[in-house]
């Protein structure tokens, strides 16, 4: 049956005529027809000399001589199928450019990427993925025709770390992007690579775990940036064995202090706005702007604020057309007296962004304290000191031996 | 061709159907008997709708009725609102409310 439908489908797409035949030699014509391989079908009685029926386009051109032959009279009641349909259409030319038009819109717009999926890696790697993307100029609306998903993919191995595979998959509009996380290596430790402890900062030592060396300062003392905490020389009591090297490890807890001064200023230049605004429309089609008319920077100084409005479809989906709309809004800077205390505050929150960068990222902060000094010359600075607690000991190669 | 002149003498003898050699085979292998042969195969699902394969040509079509000749004589077909769905030169379907099939009408 469901032959017969795309027979049925064909011979739309082909046409058709409804026919009405008459005569007495009725089942004579459908016998000769049948013979000459004319298709019929719907096959109905009208009347007692009339016989109603279908037939395809090319079947009625060679009905003529089967009808003559039985001595029907074929007479055409209705044409029916695609070509009628369009026959319709043959005068109406911006029909015709218009049908063009879509088709081309349609291969065009199949022959796009749409949409990027990235898989399998964290937020952050993604972003190195879209990278190496941007760079190959490889987007949303980017031809499908010249991109090569194994060319992508090698790209991506070798312009992203901790990729241990990538895969490229273009489906329809879509390309999904799969990626393997290489899983990160333990540190090894060479222990042939003989090498002794020592402190990377001033600080006072709070908690010693050595597992190998040995220890040369003691829990309470003090120790300078570089001096020597754990040795990877072992001494034996007695000195006629000698000495043994080892690849010193251990974990030196010291408390470390961290400060920074920063001048204290009384003035504040402050951006106010004046509550006069101004909007820019663009148009957004894929990566490209259109301005609109009216479009222009309106003031001096200004905030300018964008955001944008994208046009969604259906299943949770952005068309890649939307508006940008840019408002601005007009500002004039002022001069500002400070408290001493809103001072302060500004000055301990610099402070505390200097010294954050500072920072080692493993230390722990246990205590904070702000004092202001007054320098002879009038000045006035604020000094921050945080007191942390982290793992001293760096690695220094046991040299001469 | 031999065996097709004897064929009538045959059919005088013996009260048997007439069995090409091609159906003989198929009897003999137990091949499916519509294979083989030109008999005419008639399929009716529900009755809304009926099959012949092997058929010679129609030869009355009138209101609610339809009479196809085949090799095995000819078969009537009566009902209501009798139409040729589909006619090709190897089957005709006939479509309608079927109440009858007749041979030998």
């Amino acid at each position: 049956m469901t032959l017969m439908f795309l027979v049925h489908l064909w011979n739309y797409i082909r046409g058709y005529v409804i026919i009405i035949a008459k005569g007495d030699g009725i089942e004579r014509f459908i016998n000769i027809c049948t013979r000459r391989q004319i298709l019929l079908w719907d096959i109905a009685r009208k009347d007692s000399d009339s016989v109603v029926m279908k037939a395809s386009l090319r079947g009625f051109m060679l009905m003529r001589p089967a009808a003559r032959k039985s001595g029907c009279r074929v007479r055409i009641i209705k044409k029916c199928g695609l070509p009628f349909f369009l026959h319709r259409f043959r005068r109406r030319r911006g029909f015709k450019v218009g049908l063009l038009f879509f088709a081309v819109l349609i291969v065009l717009f199949t022959s796009m990427i749409w949409e990027i999926e990235i898989r399998g890696c964290s937020r952050n790697v993604a972003q190195q993925i879209m990278k190496v993307l941007d760079d190959r100029d490889i987007g949303k609306g980017s031809f499908k025709i010249g991109l090569d998903p194994n060319r992508i993919a090698a790209d991506i191995l070798l312009n992203v770390d901790d990729v241990a595979w990538a895969g490229v998959q273009i489906q329809g509009v879509k390309m999904t992007i799969s990626v393997q996380n290489i899983i990160p290596r333990p540190e090894v430790v060479d222990e042939d690579q003989y090498c002794s402890l020592v402190a990377e900062r001033d600080g006072l030592i709070t908690k010693i775990e050595v597992l190998a060396g040995t220890l040369k300062v003691k829990e309470g003392d003090t120790v300078t940036k570089g001096q020597l905490l754990v040795s990877g020389r072992l001494e034996s009591q007695y000195p006629e064995f000698g000495t043994k090297n080892v690849h010193a490890l251990g974990k030196i807890t010291a408390r470390t202090w961290y400060d920074i001064r920063v001048p204290l200023s009384y003035e504040h230049t402050k951006r106010i706005r004046t509550g006069r605004t101004h909007e820019n429309t663009y148009i957004r089609i894929l990566n490209m702007k259109i301005g609109l008319f009216g479009n222009r920077n309106a003031f001096d100084l200004y905030d300018s604020v964008s955001y944008d409005r994208t046009v969604s479809g259906p299943f949770n989906s952005e068309f890649p057309i939307g508006l940008t709309v840019e408002k601005q809004y007009e500002v004039t800077e002022k001069k500002v007296k400070l408290t001493a205390e809103e001072a302060e505050a500004l000055a301990l929150e610099n402070a505390r962004l200097a010294l954050s960068k500072e920072l080692s990222p493993d230390c722990r902060v246990l205590d904070e304290r702000v004092n202001i000094l007054k320098s002879e010359t009038g000045d006035t600075c604020l000094e921050l000191i945080l007191e942390c607690e982290e793992d001293i000991a760096g690695k220094e190669p046991l040299g001469g031996d | 061709m031999k065996r097709v002149k004897k064929e009538p003498d045959k059919r005088g003898k013996s009260d048997r159907s007439i069995l090409s050699i091609g159906e003989k085979l198929a009897k003999l292998f137990e091949l499916p008997p519509d294979l083989f042969g030109n008999r005419p195969k008639v399929t009716a699902v529900g009755r809304g709708e009926v099959l012949i394969e092997n058929f010679k040509g129609i030869m009355d079509f009138e209101e609610g009725m339809v009479r196809i000749n085949t090799n095995n004589g000819v078969i009537k077909i009566t009902g209501s609102g009798i139409t040729i769905r589909e006619i090709t030169s190897e089957a005709i379907i006939i479509g309608g409310k079927i109440s009858n099939i007749d041979y030998d009408a």
